[in-house]
């Protein structure tokens, strides 16, 4: 099962998803990678009817979303036709993007049953 | 450090330019020398350095080493050249290193030319290559774009502001109007609001690109290229038109990645963009008659015209409702017809906004002119809102 990670600053604790090369806190630049899953909430959404080239389908929803447990912020796409601020899902790891020869994996949240 | 003037401007038809790249360059960049007065037989431009702005010319148009190009091509050699890359601010990147370049001595008089070609690529080529300047791990590969970030910023200002989709189409309307007076630009039809908000085809007519975002509420893929000449303000040398001033110049960057930002709905390098430009110049926001802010998407105008201090945090709106941004408003925000309608061909949008403002400075802003205006405001915002510059231009003395 692919993961996808959190960066945890050796020195400060802070933590940082993507990887920084130096710690938005501290400066330091030695960081301990640490599994980012769990739930999220929705904090914004989106639906795109205008996607870039390589994206074969009519529309895709984006998310901007908190993981509960960290309070890290990252935006995702959503398997939901109607997010809605406030809502909650699970993180999941999946392909968000098909290339050739090369698959782009990342946070496709799936909404939890209310 | 030297004072720095603009003496030329010149501005080709947006929207889409039947030729080569260097070409729509040229044509920008001599309409500027010839509007200052620059002789351009071999040897007599007195050109010392020419700047070209442009995001895709690499990219795109697999040209590199442009502005050498451009040199050659409207017969400035020997002059210094560099191809400014900067996303959607490269333009007004390239006035701020034209002005350091001016003001440090190193040279006297320079041409910035800001150019690029964007409907030589289909839909969704054109989506993918502003998508480009997105954080390549954490937003590009999932297929965010620009839009994709505008429709989330729009629907969490809605929420907090209760701004609605007919006060984007309001602001929409009003840069529509403005740009049925600006030759140059892209799109010259004016909506009707009930047509885009609340008529039964609405849905139709003014389809989402990024719910809540629609079609009339952002900008449209231009081609466009703009240019200035730059001098210094102590050399005695004579052009045709007496020099707008640059009374100041602020830059500031924000997180590349979006969701990593504090708050938000913070457009923090606009902000602080406009904070030292108006340090820079010794003005305030209650100084400038008139200002270009860059309305990629309607709310991006809305936002902007807060940020940079004329209107209340979550009253930009309110205020575009009142029409105090119109034409005959106390504070005219794009004039020119904005990003909406003058279009926005990414690299040459800093200089276009410039163009403008020096248009209305000198009363040649026919149709769409501010009465007496002596000051004015252009602000160039790049990525989603991670790299912005702001500008100020005066005809007003110094002190």
């Amino acid at each position: 099962m692919m993961e996808l990670y959190a960066y945890r600053c050796d020195a400060c604790g802070e933590l940082h998803h993507p990887r920084h090369f130096v710690c938005r806190k501290c400066g330091n630049t030695e960081f301990t990678e640490e599994v980012l899953n769990g739930k999220v909430r929705v904090l914004s959404w989106t639906k795109v009817y205008n996607l870039p080239e390589g994206y074969m389908q009519p529309y895709l929803c984006f998310a901007i979303v908190k993981f509960e447990d960290s309070g890290l912020i990252v935006s995702v796409q959503i398997n939901d036709d109607k997010p809605y601020i406030g809502q909650e899902a699970d993180a999941a790891v999946g392909v968000v993007k098909e290339a050739i020869g090369k698959d782009f994996y990342g946070f496709i949240v799936e909404p939890i049953a209310v | 450090m030297r004072e720095v003037g603009i003496v030329g401007v010149g501005h080709t038809k947006f929207g889409r330019w039947n030729g080569s790249f260097l070409d729509q360059a040229a044509t920008a960049a001599v309409e500027a020398l010839r509007d200052a007065g620059v002789d351009l037989a071999a040897g007599k431009a007195h050109i010392d350095q020419v700047f070209l702005a442009s995001m895709g010319v690499g990219q795109v148009n697999k040209i590199s080493g442009a502005a050498s190009a451009l040199v050659d091509t409207i017969n400035l050699r020997p002059a210094m050249a560099e191809t400014v890359e900067n996303g959607p601010a490269s333009g007004a990147s390239a006035v701020k290193l034209a002005y350091m370049a001016i003001a440090s001595g190193m040279a006297d008089t320079v041409l910035v030319v800001g150019a690029e070609q964007m409907r030589i690529l289909t839909g969704w080529e054109s989506t993918d290559f502003v998508a480009t300047m997105s954080h390549p791990d954490a937003e590009y590969p999932y297929g965010l774009t620009l839009p994709s970030f505008a429709g989330m910023f729009t629907r969490l200002y809605m929420e907090k502001y209760g701004l609605t989709e007919t006060d984007l189409a309001i602001v929409s309307v009003k840069n529509h109007e403005n740009a049925m007076h600006n030759p140059c630009a892209h799109i010259r039809l004016v909506p009707s609001l009930h047509a885009i908000t609340e008529d039964e085809d609405a849905d139709v007519i003014n389809p989402y690109v990024a719910d809540p975002i629609r079609v009339y509420s952002t900008c449209p893929m231009s081609d466009g290229a703009a240019a200035l000449v730059l001098t210094a303000l102590d050399t005695g040398r004579e052009f045709a038109h007496k020099p707008v001033r640059i009374a100041g110049i602020g830059q500031a960057t924000d997180t590349h990645v979006v969701a990593e930002r504090p708050d938000p709905l913070d457009l923090f390098a606009v902000r602080e963009s406009a904070r030292k430009a108006y340090e820079m110049a010794g003005m305030g926001p209650e100084d400038i008659d008139v200002a270009e802010l860059h309305d990629a998407f309607q709310i991006l105008e809305i936002v902007e015209s807060e940020e940079v201090g004329f209107f209340p945090r979550g009253e930009g709106a309110k205020a575009a409702r009142e029409g105090r941004t119109r034409v005959d408003g106390d504070k005219p925000i794009n004039t020119s017809g904005g990003l909406k309608a003058k279009g926005h061909p990414v690299g040459a949008t800093g200089v276009s906004q410039v163009v403008e403002i020096v248009r209305q400075l000198r009363g040649e802003a026919e149709g769409r002119q501010v009465k007496d205006a002596q000051t004015g405001l252009t602000t160039n915002f790049g990525g989603f809102g991670n790299n912005v510059v702001s500008i100020i231009l005066t005809t007003k003395e110094e002190g």
